[in-house]
């Protein structure tokens, strides 16, 4: 049974990247133990840093073994997760005020059909409804001839209307 | 002892690829020295500092092609300070006066100035390829005169390296007579490209089977710069966001549709969701593929892709692929040979991450897998041992616990066991890296029976130096080892002294060697380089008593003594 090694802790190195202020770089960094600060997430800011160099400032840059440009590839993830989003208008035939929806938020058409029959309350492609949407040519189209991507680069707005009457 | 005639042996030797082989006929007698020296046009120096070009240059008087190994690879993790060494310069001043013929150069973990590569791009008349790894010091202005200079360049390889990106046109610089690159890879560069002058590069040169974009290039560029190069065998995506029903996308569909020969996919250095279905018919055929740099695509995207590469035989990928990722990969990547799977969040509180589950799936259902590095939060002995029963054919091993002492989180065991099971299993095991709670039972394990082993790396492991001696005096074919924040002191650095002159180098941060234990070891080895890198306190030499702990030590084998261009803060004793 081994024991803990508390007592082998790394230095952060202060002075190892070259943009980081002068200020920083003099102060000599206090050994730490690491294994703790990692398990209790106290020294570790979330913090995203205004370029990607200023990352050591707060996170021990010498563990975990990352490569710099995937370590600030990593960092900065939540500055650019965009998230773009596809809202469209959707109309039940009969009732005048619509909904919008993220059709981003989906990934095929079956995801898409359960999310709108929770919203309108009614099952959709049975009992006289029938899905249709109008694409960029200001055609409407029966929704779920093509596939679910080429429908996204088209689709403008949906419709929910009866049967009999399309 | 000569009976054939020094051109039939010549000849004879072109078949010798390896340097090992060519090592050993230059031993054989003194007329198999001289033909083989003056037939050697490539050489490999894994440590700059091991020799110096003049002595190269006598020895090999006809190279072609040199590689160059500079910073140690703990440098990766910002362990070795920026500037402590690995200046390309001096070889390339060397080379110009004494290889007119140079026309491949390969550096890794060099200091390269914008002077060196001007110099570079004027000096050899032939020069084909430049391939640059984990570098730092030059700019797009190096980069300008390379694109400018080199009339015939075939390849432009720049990997993780720190540029300084001037944003100036240095793809604009290559002339409209340059059609005959192969080869550009630019995925590291931060700034802006010339997109137009991209396209036109592009367009002329039909031979172009490599392509590495940066995030500076849009959706919109890409759909053109594949129409034009639908013979591209390897492409890196750089950015890939498109607005809502955007043409773009449908005319990059069609554009992908038509590049049947792609089998390598990476990038995606900024991605929008939705978008990687368009990739799916080159899936097929794909067999690397790298999307670690892509932390914008969500794990159900990314699993739909995997599914479709069923003869995946390269996956880097980030680790929220969770183990039901990792089981996908299991049954789909039959023909998987590597996989690294890299911490998404590092530093959080772990979300969905892989645990030693995934490991286990894919080491059943991967039989060809011999390579691996992977991060995660927890491991057992278990594991490991089932993975080792089940790949036996391991060449490379990394495991990264994110908790650097964490013991097998069922049993609270140390990992011992579990990494014994594979040094013992994996004969051919070239290279190791261990984590978790470890005892010196592993380094019993790792002496008696990683023959093959050639690099090893500690973190945080061992309890006294016998660990460290069981390694040095057991693993005979070791080259390189990398030890950090262990506790292996003066008596484990100094009994088997030789043994470092077996091997490339020795790395020791944060252990318990003193200033005494490194003078002792430079005394009694002449012919070794002990560095003592300390950049707090540059005064050591004088303040100092040989009680005193190291904070980082660098050995390494040499035949030119002392290192004339250390800066002020490594010591070389």
């Amino acid at each position: 049974m081994g024991k803990i090694t508390n007592s082998s802790s790394s230095s952060i190195d202060s002075s190892n990247h070259p943009s980081i202020s002068s200020a920083t770089s003099s102060l000599p960094q206090p050994k730490r133990d690491l294994s703790t600060d990692l398990r209790l997430g106290l020294s570790i800011s979330t913090s995203q840093p205004d370029d990607s160099s200023s990352n050591s400032r707060e996170q021990p840059s010498d563990w975990p073994s990352l490569k710099p440009l995937l370590r600030c590839t990593i960092a900065e993830k939540g500055n650019n997760r965009q998230h773009p989003t596809l809202f469209v208008k959707v109309y039940m035939e009969g009732i005048p005020i619509g909904r919008k929806l993220d059709l981003f938020a989906h990934n095929n058409y079956d995801s898409l059909v359960r999310t709108l029959s929770q919203m309108f309350r009614t099952t959709i492609l049975c009992n006289d409804h029938v899905l249709t949407y109008e694409d960029k040519e200001g055609d409407w189209m029966m929704v779920g001839d093509v596939p679910w991507e080429m429908f996204l680069t088209t689709v403008k707005r949906l419709k929910i209307t009866r049967a009999n009457q399309c | 002892m000569t009976y054939f005639p020094e051109e039939v042996l010549e000849h004879v030797f072109d078949f010798l690829s390896s340097h090992r082989d060519r090592n050993a006929v230059s031993q054989v007698c003194k007329s198999w020295f001289r033909v083989e020296r003056w037939s050697r046009h490539r050489v490999f120096i894994g440590n700059c500092y091991a020799i110096s070009p003049e002595r190269v240059i006598a020895r090999f008087p006809r190279v072609r092609a040199l590689t160059l190994k500079g910073k140690p690879h703990f440098a990766d993790f910002s362990l070795v300070p920026h500037d402590w060494g690995g200046f390309v310069y001096p070889w390339i001043v060397a080379m110009a006066k004494s290889y007119p013929d140079l026309e491949e150069l390969r550096l890794k973990r060099m200091v390269v100035s914008d002077e060196s590569l001007e110099l570079l791009s004027r000096s050899f008349p032939n020069f084909q390829s430049l391939v640059l790894v984990s570098c730092e010091g030059f700019s797009t202005d190096g980069l300008a005169s390379i694109a400018a200079n080199c009339r015939v360049l075939r390849e432009l390889d720049l990997q993780e390296n720190e540029v300084e990106d001037r944003r100036g046109h240095w793809l604009g610089c290559f002339p409209d007579s340059c059609t005959s690159l192969v080869s550009l890879n630019f995925a590291c560069l931060k700034g802006e490209v010339n997109l137009g002058a991209l396209e036109r590069l592009v367009a002329r040169c039909p031979n172009l089977r490599s392509l590495r974009l940066n995030r500076a290039v849009p959706l919109e560029a890409l759909h053109k710069i594949l129409t034009r190069a639908p013979q591209l065998v390897d492409i890196g995506i750089g950015s890939y966001v498109h607005e809502s029903n955007s043409e773009a996308y449908v005319k990059l569909c069609n554009a992908v549709l038509n590049c049947k020969s792609v089998q390598s996919l990476s990038g995606f250095l900024e991605v929008a969701p939705c978008c990687l279905p368009a990739f799916y018919p080159i899936c097929l055929n794909l067999t690397s593929l790298n999307l670690s740099y892509a932390p914008g695509i969500q794990g159900n995207e990314l699993i739909n892709l995997i599914r479709h590469c069923r003869k995946l035989q390269r996956l880097w990928i980030l680790d929220y692929i969770g183990d039901k990722g990792l089981e996908v990969v299991a049954s789909t990547c039959k023909e998987l040979q590597e996989l690294r799977v890299f911490p998404y969040d590092p530093y959080g509180g772990g979300n969905a991450t892989v645990t030693e589950e995934g490991l286990v799936a894919i080491s059943m259902g991967c039989p060809k897998l011999h390579s691996l590095l992977y991060f995660c939060r927890q491991m057992t002995n278990a594991a490991l041992i089932n993975v080792a029963k089940n790949c036996p054919n391991f060449t490379r091993f990394r495991l990264c616990i994110l908790d650097p002492t964490k013991p097998d989180h069922v049993t609270l065991q140390p990992l011992d066991e579990g990494f014994g099971a594979i040094v013992q299993s994996c004969k051919g095991l070239r290279r190791l890296s261990l984590s978790g709670l470890l005892t010196d039972q592993v380094f019993l394990y790792i002496g008696m029976y990683a023959e093959r082993l050639e690099m090893l790396s500690i973190a945080f492991a061992g309890e006294s130096d016998k660990g460290m001696l069981y390694v040095l005096n057991g693993c005979k074919n070791l080259r390189k080892l990398e030890i950090r924040d262990s506790p292996f002191g003066d008596i484990a650095l100094l009994t088997n002294v030789g043994k470092y002159e077996t091997m490339r180098s020795l790395w020791m941060s944060s252990c318990d060697v003193t200033l005494g234990g490194c003078k002792a070891l430079a005394k009694k080895m002449p012919r070794l380089n002990v560095e003592i890198i300390n950049e707090k306190d540059q005064m050591m030499e004088n303040s100092h008593d040989d009680g005193e702990k190291v904070e980082k030590m660098f050995v390494y084998r040499t035949l030119c003594g002392p290192r004339r261009d250390a800066p002020d803060f490594v010591w070389t004793l």
